[in-house]
């Protein structure tokens, strides 16, 4: 991660060039990773690949699929069908010994697109934050300078973080559960619809978390991009209705003097609609490619069920396979229903707390996703942590940020050796994994703390140095 | 994971102080306290840190046998007679064949297979041990070298393997004689009569719950290398025909049997005479990277030695300290003071006297050296590598080879001594686990557990999350007020250059650490002096080329203004803090003596210009403290210095050949000493140097 704190020191430099550069450096380090798998046996991780993401189970599931058996028999794949279609084929092949080559080409290209719409939704959310800036007069100049050109840094993050790499490399199906969020990110952003639901939909048949992204993407697509409060604008208004001038011309200035935004309902209806058509389509796709093998009655149960019930007590960095391991079985359903409503619980609050800013709160959501999610892997925190950096403007003032970072580096370096003592050694045990398990939830928790309570201080500080303005003014 | 909890505190504080007067909590205020006299704290808790580590003799516990179903020495010993004699001819039968290396080892199956056991021999290539730079931490290697063998030079095992009668075949002990068949001295062979009269007992025995493995071990090439080569045969089956099969001198054709998991493993050795009147047996227990078998195991055989046996027990020590003067001090010291204490309340008996004190310390000394050096002592390491409990016992009879009587009576209470500690290992349900893993030894009945020796260490790293934080505040705040551009206004982002430069460098030390591998690629016979003056070249010309392509790494640059070094300092300081903490984890000794070297010399360094051109006496002072520091961290030195001290003092090129030699030994047994000497100690003495020639 220094390294991406290298870049966005460097990115202020505003040579689009360097952005080129960085970004074909990162493919070929990933080239270069590749070619030598054995060494590093980065698929065996832990931290990488888990019962969901793990490209050795999919090539399982593939097999006994080829052998007309259902690919879910035996506990072994969790994943979508469609996945095994696509993926399955590749992990087959095998070029000069390495058998899962052609699959690691595909989640390199999976990141590049990822890097690459990022820094779309950057670019949208560079100009909105100019506009907004330039609206509430913060920005004099109507050149966008000293803006940081976020979407530059959110793909650079992206390509760059050792997460995102060793996940990549590690062979993990992350890559492809992430474009999928992405894309429907981007499609929000951009305003395609179809785009959007498509997103969601993948998004969600291939991990189920996702489906917290429906709530932001409604907001993105009814009220439109981050912005500052409304209170602001109306502010604003004010002050120049008094000086009757008329200046800028924006759709935010058309705004009638009510206190309430305006929600974009066809667009919304629209986008539902295209979600259904979407799931309507993957059912019937999924459900024609299993129909030998239980239907989708046996998916549901396979990977959602699987999903929610945490059957695999296998050790993760998430926090959730020790407790169910402690726990006496008829318990079991009680804290199950508990742990899964602790996400339920969180997204009705931060919603209404933060619905002036939905990509900051999809961010929010991931990130609380991946704390309290069934099987976590460090792909979960790449997403999150470069869609935290399209907001590098807002969150110039961060606290923590280099305890966070030391934080992040100490508990990446210590879960291999944790590991290690664990099941090499024989010296520690499960706590000692555990432990870090939990040092690393309560980083993230930290993160996610700070990153909310700097964007609220950022939408503060804009509205008291509004008000300085208008003092002065008058 | 403290440490971490006093760093959020005092991160805390940190956006406190510039935000109008919030009323901060207790703890907040604790941090704010600690971070404003950051400079006294650190000397206090360094201070503390080695004191407590001076302490560590004082605070050993006694061993006891936490294992319940061990019961050491409750049965009687059925060793018979019979038993012993066979022992004795089988050793005159060798001896008789000396120096015929297939006959003796025809002879040792034989007399096994006689006994009833199970036999077959194996071939193994003496090389094994390499330099792999990205394995360090992937458990035991799968891979064994199966291309061009050839037959010049291959080793044999010979194994016995006898069925347990309530024994399921899934659990064994193994005992381990290493034998130089060519040329075996009289001792040697010592151990194989000892370990044959124990053979012979446990074939008839009915007790018996567990299999038990017998390893001649083919000596000539070393120790370790035929235990470990037989134990990744052991568990890492290989289906492809070795080559060594061809080269029938010994017919080998046997298939290679195993006998489930083992539960703890003894290495047998008879070497020398000893010099105390009664027999002496050594306790060796070290295995790579200082992991150490379940204490339980030591327990049960210093339990029957001493009690039953009747042996003289050792644990290795550094005798050169016996006579230290300095040492010798802090013992009476802290026996005055212990007497003291006793006076005043005769429940504190934490006193012992000097000479315990110098006996401990010399032990715990040892104990720290081997494990920090990470290199097994005995071919009891092969075993730690797949989880099996081993010690390697060093008996040193006190009678002379030759002598008949005694060797009858020695051979009774040796094969006595293991009968009875595989009785022990034979009653246990599951494999060790009760008792610690994490220890030092400062006698053979004497500990220092992971919860007392972590203390020494927490207290020398303590100070460096306090003074990072206060140097970061400081950096900070001479940044912002230094800064006259207001858009460049990343309050909290301000450490990501100083980061970029301690990156580069431990990427730096990274690849220094694996230029090695790429050295002892070059073709063609090379000294160790030349390959080191090889390392030195390529590492510098490297660190030339990190210096000119990253703008303000280098310590000479016009770009880096004055004010930087803080914050480099606070994440240079962090960056050793993780390093420390991490190696704590995978080695303790060499964390401990790793943060003896740099904790001061993180702590002490600023720019040296100031320094002396203020001219004043207490900053010359500190600039020449600070040199001083910096040079002894070098590690080239500090090897020369150590080298200096044990009386073997190097000078010029021959101390790069010491040193490459030394580094070699360190990562061909994949010892982390070698990652943290290239990937922390390295790159933070660097830093060190940087922030040391710092323009300001």
């Amino acid at each position: 991660m220094t390294k991406d704190g290298g870049e966005m020191a460097e990115e202020q430099k505003k040579k689009p060039c360097r952005f080129w550069i960085w970004a074909l450096a990162s493919v070929v380090f990933r080239l270069i990773l590749i070619s030598f798998p054995g060494n590093l046996n980065l698929s065996s991780r832990p931290e990488v690949s888990t019962p969901l993401t793990s490209i050795r189970r999919l090539a399982e599931g593939y097999w006994l699929k080829q052998a007309s058996m259902s690919p879910y028999a035996g506990s072994m794949y969790h994943g979508s069908p469609l996945l095994l279609s696509v993926l399955g084929p590749l992990t087959v092949q095998r070029i000069k010994g390495h058998s899962f080559l052609l699959c690691s080409l595909v989640f390199v290209i999976a990141d590049v697109l990822s890097a690459m719409l990022l820094r779309g939704i950057g670019q949208k959310l560079q100009m909105a934050y100019g506009l907004n800036a330039r609206l509430l007069g913060v920005l004099k100049s109507s050149r966008d300078k000293g803006i940081l050109p976020c979407g530059d840094i959110a793909a650079l993050v992206y390509l760059w973080n050792p997460f995102t790499i060793v996940s990549c490399v590690g062979l993990s199906t992350s890559p492809i559960e992430n474009l999928a969020v992405i894309l429907s990110l981007y499609g929000a952003v951009t305003r395609r619809v179809p785009l959007a639901a498509f997103g969601l939909v993948m998004a969600t048949q291939l991990s189920l978390y996702p489906a917290t992204l429906t709530i932001p993407i409604i907001f993105i697509l009814g009220y439109g991009l981050d912005a500052p409060p409304l209170k602001l604008f109306l502010q604003i208004r004010s002050v120049e209705k008094e000086d009757t001038s008329t200046s800028a011309v924006s759709k935010q200035a058309k705004l009638k003097p009510n206190t309430r935004l305006p929600f974009l309902w066809k667009t919304v209806v629209h986008f539902v609609f295209w979600v259904l058509l979407w799931s309507l389509y993957l059912l019937v796709l999924c459900g024609l490619s299993l129909s030998k093998y239980g239907g989708l009655e046996e998916m549901f149960t396979r990977t959602y069920g699987f999903i929610l019930s945490i059957e695999d007590l296998s050790p993760n960095i998430g926090v959730f396979w020790y407790f169910f391991a402690e726990v006496f079985d008829f318990f079991r359903n009680f804290f199950l229903i508990v742990f899964h409503v602790n996400i339920l619980f969180l997204l009705l609050p931060l919603a209404i707390r933060l619905k002036h800013r939905p990509c900051f709160l999809a961010f929010i959501y991931l990130a609380i996703c991946s704390i309290l999610k069934s099987y976590p892997s460090v792909g979960d925190a790449a997403l999150y942590l470069s869609l935290w950096s399209l907001f590098v403007n807002e969150l110039t003032d961060m606290k923590f940020s280099y305890f966070l970072f030391c934080g992040y580096l100490g508990i990446s370096l210590l879960s291999p050796v944790m590991h290690n003592l664990w099941i090499w050694r024989g010296t520690g045990n499960a706590n000692f994994y555990f432990g870090n398990a939990i040092g690393y939830a309560c980083f993230q928790i930290v993160f996610v703390v700070e990153s909310v309570s700097a964007m609220l201080n950022h939408d503060r500080s804009l509205r008291k140095s509004n008000s300085n303005h208008r003092e002065v003014e008058n | 994971m403290t440490t971490t909890e006093k760093r959020d505190e005092k991160e805390e504080v940190k956006t406190d102080d510039g935000s109008p007067k919030i009323k901060s909590r207790p703890i907040v205020q604790l941090g704010i306290f600690l971070i404003s006299h950051s400079p006294v704290f650190s000397v206090v808790f360094s201070a503390a840190g080695v004191l407590a580590l001076l302490l560590l003799p004082l605070l050993a516990k006694n061993t006891y046998i936490s294992e319940n179903a061990l019961m050491p020495g409750s049965a009687r010993s059925m060793l018979s007679n019979r038993d012993v004699s066979g022992g004795s001819k089988l050793v005159k039968d060798i001896k008789n064949h000396e120096g015929q290396g297939v006959e003796v080892q025809r002879l040792i199956g034989q007399h096994m297979s006689e006994m009833g056991a199970e036999i077959y021999y194996q071939k193994f290539h003496p090389e094994g041990n390499q330099f792999h730079p990205l394995r360090f931490f992937s458990g035991p290697d799968s891979d064994t070298l199966m291309g061009n063998v050839s037959c010049a030079s291959y080793g044999v095992n010979v194994a016995g393997i006898i069925r347990a009668p309530r024994g399921d075949g899934k659990e064994s002990i193994v005992l381990v004689t290493p034998y130089d068949f060519i040329n075996g001295g009289d001792y040697e062979a010592l151990s194989l009569g000892i370990a044959s009269s124990l053979f012979s007992l446990l074939a008839r025995v009915t007790w018996l719950s567990k299999d038990i493995i017998w390893l001649v071990a083919d000596s000539r090439y070393g120790d370790y290398r035929p235990v470990a080569a037989w134990l990744s045969e052991y568990h890492t089956p290989s289906f492809k025909v070795s080559d060594l099969l061809k080269c029938d001198e010994i017919n080998t054709s046997g298939s290679f049997r195993r006998a489930g998991t083992m539960a703890a493993a003894l290495v047998l050795k008879v070497d020398g005479r000893s010099e105390r009147f009664e027999d002496t047996l050594s306790i060796y227990a070290e295995a790579s990277n200082g992991q150490m078998p379940n204490l339980d195991l030591i327990n049960v055989v210093n339990y029957l030695a001493v009690h039953r046996q009747g042996f003289y027990v050792k644990v290795e020590k550094v005798v050169s300290l016996l006579s230290s003067s300095w040492l010798k001090i802090f013992g009476e010291i802290f026996e005055a003071v212990g007497k003291v204490a006793h006076t005043l309340n005769p429940n504190w008996n934490f006193g012992i006297p000097v000479a315990d004190y110098l006996e401990a310390s010399a032990t715990l000394a040892s104990s720290l050296y081997s494990q920090a050096l990470g290199i097994p002592t005995g071919p009891h390491g092969a075993f730690r590598d797949y989880q099996v409990d081993a010690i390697t016992l060093k008996v040193s009879p006190r009678f002379p080879p030759d002598s008949k009587a005694r060797q009858h009576d020695f051979f009774l209470r040796g094969a006595q001594l293991l009968e009875g500690t595989i009785r022990s290992v034979n009653n246990l349900l599951e494999k060790f686990h009760q008792s610690f893993f994490l220890y030092l030894l400062t006698s053979s009945s004497k500990f220092i557990s992971v919860g007392v020796y972590m203390i020494a260490f927490a207290l020398l790293v303590a100070p460096l999350p306090m003074v990072a934080a206060s140097l970061y505040i400081d950096g900070c705040n001479v940044l912002t007020k230094s800064t006259s551009n207001p858009a460049e206004n990343l309050k909290s982002w301000k450490w990501l250059g100083a980061a970029k430069q301690v990156f580069a460098l431990h990427l730096m030390g990274f690849i220094v650490s694996l230029l090695p591998y790429f050295i002892c690629q070059v073709p063609g016979q090379h000294s160790p002096t030349n390959r080191s003056i090889m390392w030195v070249t390529t590492s510098a010309s490297l660190l030339l080329i990190t210096f000119v392509t990253i703008p303000g790494c280098s310590p000479f640059s016009s770009r880096l203004h004055g004010t930087k070094w803080a914050v480099l300092k606070s994440v240079t300081i962090s960056a050793a803090f993780i390093g420390l903490c991490l190696m704590s984890i995978i080695n303790f000794a060499t964390a401990e003596i790793g943060a003896l070297l740099l904790v001061p010399m993180c702590l002490m360094v600023r720019p040296i210009k100031p320094d002396l051109r203020s001219r004043r006496m207490k900053s010359m002072l500190r600039a020449l403290c600070s040199m001083v520091l910096v040079t002894t961290g070098f590690p080239v030195m500090f090897f020369a210095i150590s080298r200096g001290l044990t009386g073997k003092g190097l000078v010029g090129l021959s101390l790069g050949g010491e040193f490459w030699t030394w580094l070699e030994s360190l990562w061909a047994w994949k010892s982390a000493t070698y990652l943290y000497i290239g990937m922390v100690h390295l790159p933070c003495w660097l830093l060190c140097l940087c922030i040391l020639f710092n323009p300001s």
